[in-house]
């Protein structure tokens, strides 16, 4: 008798404004929930609350940080206490890529040691290096420098204070700089010169003795 | 620094936990200048803040490379897309969300299939509100009950009784029982009135021939006034009342429901019927 599908403005509104965020959500959830079906039943939940919740969105400001703000809301709320954090397992393949470099001596160091590496690192180690770092640290790290939101924004996303964001960027980009030197070792991109990744790799090299 | 003419300038300790913010331009302009200043005269902060601004760098073109929008993989699957479409479509907003909702009048009234709820201030002396209440609230013997009859008897019971033909909405739920019907009149025209009994409480149905939209007054809100599925919820004296217009049939079910618990009743009736 009467037509109760919602294709009134306010969907076609919504769908205009929010749906074409869709990649930088998803590729943030799969960060956070370490798979993919968690990933999809997030995002799709973020939608879902954003649409019921459209009327408190202020026209004309970020929808963006707006659908981030709910995605983190939604993960901390749901599915933090059911997804279990993934061990970073160091496999048979990554120790056998190990032995083939690991007597090799240091030889590759330029202007900024810290740094240098960046760019001969593989896609799969820099997803499990992101994943090692505890949420918070995670969450300020995608936010602001992946997705490049503001320190304010971050803050308004996370409802913490700017001086948060501040200090878990910094101590968020020291931990994801030592977990990334520490995958391209062990999965033999570089050799293990730079001074970060040397104190990975002698706590790796004990635990490895102590097992054998 | 005893050449410096600044009084209190930065120190070293300063601007190593002021290094990453300086460098990603979130210091106040004053406070970033004064760092500037430290940071090309001391070697040693120079040198550091290369190194932080290499690491982050690298974080941001790693991180940009391996999940950004060019990543292999980091676009949502096309399944999920389907799926929040659909999700969308289907959901049902609590009434009182969509009724907050801002919705230009314009927009809607070109949509001409929309469906919507709007909750509005009754009218004074609105007919279709006053005279369905004051009749339903009477409880004037019933001229045909259910009992008498099987249920779709009723709707013929009034065949010849009234010059238009009374098609109620099949609400299609065991909870909601035709008790029967009667004649009444609604602004001096003939009626068909249908009692229902509900889990809780009492619903009245009136249904009246509204050729000329006199009766209804959606036409002061929406240019098109026979649009199927504009549904007004209007309260009055402890009743929610949902009046509509369909082909020329004015339509007002009074019931001790509120206004979600009513929607919802409409929604089951609106979801057999298509």
């Amino acid at each position: 008798m009467f037509d109760f599908r919602q294709n009134d403005s306010t969907r076609f509104e919504f769908e205009n404004l929010a749906l074409k965020h869709i990649d930088p959500l998803y590729s943030a959830a799969l960060r956070l929930t370490k798979n993919d079906r968690d990933a999809e039943d997030l995002v799709q939940d973020t939608f879902l609350r954003a649409y019921r919740f459209f009327d408190k969105f202020e026209r004309g400001t970020n929808m963006k940080a707006w659908l981030f703000k709910i995605l983190t809301n939604t993960f901390i709320n749901r599915y933090r206490r059911v997804v279990k954090e993934r061990n970073i397992v160091e496999g048979s393949e990554r120790e056998a890529v190990h032995e083939r470099f690991i007597s090799r001596e240091a030889s590759d160091s330029a202007a900024n040691p810290e740094a240098w590496f960046f760019d001969r690192l593989l896609s799969d180690d820099v997803l499990q290096a992101v994943d090692t770092l505890p949420i918070d640290f995670r969450l300020v790290v995608i936010l602001a420098d992946l997705q490049e939101f503001s320190y304010k924004e971050t803050a308004e996303i996370l409802d913490v204070p700017v001086g948060t964001v501040m200090s878990r960027l910094y101590r968020g980009r020291r931990l994801l700089q030592k977990a990334l030197a520490k995958y391209a070792v062990l999965s033999g991109v570089i050799p293990a010169p730079a001074a970060g990744a040397s104190i990975d790799l002698e706590a790796y090299r004990r635990r490895r003795g102590k097992s054998a | 620094m005893s050449v410096d003419p600044n009084p209190a300038p930065m120190d070293c300790s300063d601007i190593e936990r002021l290094l990453d913010p300086w460098l990603d331009g979130e210091m106040a302009p004053k406070e970033a200048a004064e760092a500037s200043v430290h940071v090309e005269t001391c070697a040693a902060c120079r040198t550091e803040a290369d190194s932080r601004r290499a690491v982050r760098d690298g974080i941001r073109a790693t991180l940009r490379a391996a999940m950004g929008p060019e990543a292999p993989g980091a676009a949502a699957p096309e399944e999920l897309h389907e799926r929040i479409a659909n999700a969308i479509a289907h959901d049902r907003r609590p009434l009182w969300r969509r009724l907050l909702t801002p919705v230009p009048i314009a927009a809607a009234a070109a949509c001409v299939l929309a469906f919507m709820f709007v909750l509005a201030v009754a009218r004074a002396n609105d007919p279709l509100v006053e005279e369905a209440v004051q009749r339903h609230a009477r409880g004037l013997p019933l001229e045909i009950t259910a009992a008498d009859a099987a249920t779709d008897a009723v709707p013929e019971w009034f065949k010849g009784k009234l010059d238009f033909n009374p098609s109620p909405p099949r609400f299609h739920r065991p909870d909601v029982k035709l008790v029967g019907a009667r004649l009444s009149h609604i602004s001096d025209r003939p009626a068909a009135y249908m009692r229902y009994e509900l889990p809780r409480g009492h619903a009245g149905l009136f249904i009246v021939e509204d050729h000329d939209g006199r009766l209804f007054p959606a036409r002061v809100l929406f240019s098109d006034d026979d649009v199927p599925g504009h549904v007004r919820i209007v309260t009055a004296r402890g009743y929610n009342i949902a009046i509509w217009h369909r082909n020329g049939i004015a339509y007002s079910l009074v019931s001790d429901l509120d206004a979600a618990q009513l929607q919802g009743l409409l929604e089951a009736a609106a979801l057999e019927a298509r």
